[in-house]
């Protein structure tokens, strides 16, 4: 295994809303042996929110260069925080004017680049590997799982790292863990809607009821996301838009790095599966 | 119907100077964009292979008054199957950008409560460096719905299930064991000076 310690970056999620996901992806982790070192006093990436690419690229930078300075490449658990990131050091890797503007607003911007942002997903996978994560696991998941990527994992193409179409990185990892990934391809990159949910409720609440409503008809026990953002949509707001639509949907929706933690025997509490919003007991049955 | 005394030619030039606008003339309108934009299903109505056209024909008022152009998610999605490489996603926010630059010109007069959600969540990050979802709320709705006492019935009505749930689920508030007010309180860097520079800076720019 060639990754043994990394800079988190845990995004404003972290702390609230997405407290599952930061609890399960440290948990996680810490059981394959990965030291995460918290990048000291992070700032917020600017989400979807900062339309301002150059405010991006100066929010970004302090962060990329807090990592750097501790050489230490950047993971992030959340798909727009990775696509800031990614985004940035791109940027000011190919621009060195920017670079050096960027630097000039305060000594503490100084990204030189020798650093890569990734993706929780991406370092699980495709750096820590297949055959490693096999070698640790010790619990079956019998359960039906599916995979939702939403935006930014194969889009755009410039900071992508898997397919914009079929991406297929969660349901190697769903198989790998014996679970059975139910046929969902042309919901996969959907997006979630989350990005309207407070200023036009009704396009997101019909966006999340498609994504929910097709993994039911698919007959998933659950939905399984690599996004905090996504998680606040198909989770945390799914009794609300239940309440909306006056329907009843009750689809447990996972990150997943809880379902991970569970392969790797960690237990449930230790992965926050008692904090996500649509009840997970019936889920965390069918683990032996 | 066009008028073409009423078109301004330098529209596109306008669009083209911003950030992520700079690809605007490489559309060659093969509406890819429409067909996959997840928008466009649920609002049939909503182009934005009509709201490029109507920026390179220079219908600056239409296109910067088009309620449309607040509905985009920003999913990246005609972006990524673009086969010109127009950058439809930053292209759009470019136009946004250039929509919020003229109502606060007194301009124009924006028909959606977006551009309160974002700069109510960049203050936040300026002011404590990360997002504060109550500072958010606190600004947005007051604001959206015209006084404070509406905003905050507005408020109530939106969050009142949805922050019992976050409080009893123990990722808000005490029961979190996570810090006693994680979540209720701002969560505070350190260097909010270095924030106060970067937003000084990225405002600068959009000038």
């Amino acid at each position: 295994m060639s990754v043994t310690k990394l800079a988190y970056y845990p995004g404003c999620p972290s702390e609230a809303t997405a407290l599952d996901q930061h609890i399960s992806t440290e948990a996680v982790f810490e059981k394959l042996g990965v030291e995460l070192v918290e990048v000291e006093d992070w700032n917020c990436c600017g989400a979807a929110e900062a339309e301002n690419p150059m405010l991006v690229y100066a929010l970004n930078a302090r962060n990329l260069a807090i990592a750097e300075r501790a050489s230490l490449n950047i993971m992030t658990p959340c798909s727009i925080c990775y696509y800031n990131l990614a985004r940035t050091a791109k940027a000011l890797k190919e621009d060195e004017k920017l670079s050096a503007e960027i630097k000039g607003i305060d000594s503490s911007l100084e990204y030189n680049g020798t650093i890569t942002a990734k993706h929780v997903l991406d370092v699980l996978v495709n750096d820590i590997g297949m055959d490693e994560l096999e070698s640790k696991i010790v619990k079956k998941l019998n359960i039906k799982v599916a995979p939702y990527y939403g935006c930014y994992i194969g889009r755009p193409r410039e900071t992508a790292y898997d397919d914009p179409d079929d991406p297929v990185l969660m349901d190697k990892l769903i198989e790998l863990m014996g679970g059975e990934v139910v046929p969902f391809t042309q919901m996969k990159t959907l997006c979630c809607g989350g990005p309207l949910m407070m200023t036009r409720a009704d396009i997101a609440y019909d966006m999340a009821r498609t994504i929910l409503g097709t993994a039911k008809s698919a007959g998933a026990d659950c939905v399984a996301l690599a996004c905090p953002l996504c998680g606040m949509m198909l989770d945390a707001k799914q009794p609300d838009i239940e309440k909306a639509l006056g329907i009843k949907i009750e689809m447990p929706v996972v990150y997943i790095t809880q379902l991970l933690g569970l392969a790797l025997g960690i237990d449930a509490s230790k992965l926050g599966l008692d904090k996500n919003a649509v009840d997970t007991k019936e889920l965390l049955g069918k683990v032996v | 119907m066009i008028k073409t005394w009423e078109l301004d030619p330098g529209f596109k030039d306008e669009i083209m100077k911003e950030p992520g606008g700079e690809h605007l003339t490489s559309c060659y309108q093969c509406s890819t964009c429409t067909i996959g934009c997840p928008i466009t299903e649920i609002v049939p109505s909503y182009n934005p292979r009509k709201i490029i056209q109507m920026s390179l024909l220079g219908m600056r008022e239409e296109v910067l008054s088009s309620p449309d152009l607040w509905i985009c998610l920003i999913c990246q999605t005609c972006t990524a199957r673009c086969p010109q490489d127009v950058g439809i996603s930053d292209l759009l926010s470019a136009i946004r950008r250039i929509a919020e630059k003229d109502e606060e010109a007194g301009k124009l007069k924006i028909e959606s409560s977006r551009p309160l959600f974002d700069t109510a969540f960049l203050h936040t990050v300026e002011k404590y460096g990360r997002l504060y979802d109550i500072g958010l709320a606190m600004e947005y709705y007051p604001k959206r719905e015209g006084s404070f006492i509406a905003g905050q019935k507005a408020m109530m009505k939106d969050y009142m299930d949805f922050g019992m749930r976050m409080f009893f689920k123990g990722k808000m508030g005490p029961l979190g064991g996570h810090g006693l007010l994680k979540g209720v309180l701002p969560s505070k860097i350190k260097k909010t000076d270095v924030m106060k520079k970067i937003f000084k800076w990225a405002e600068e720019k959009e000038k």
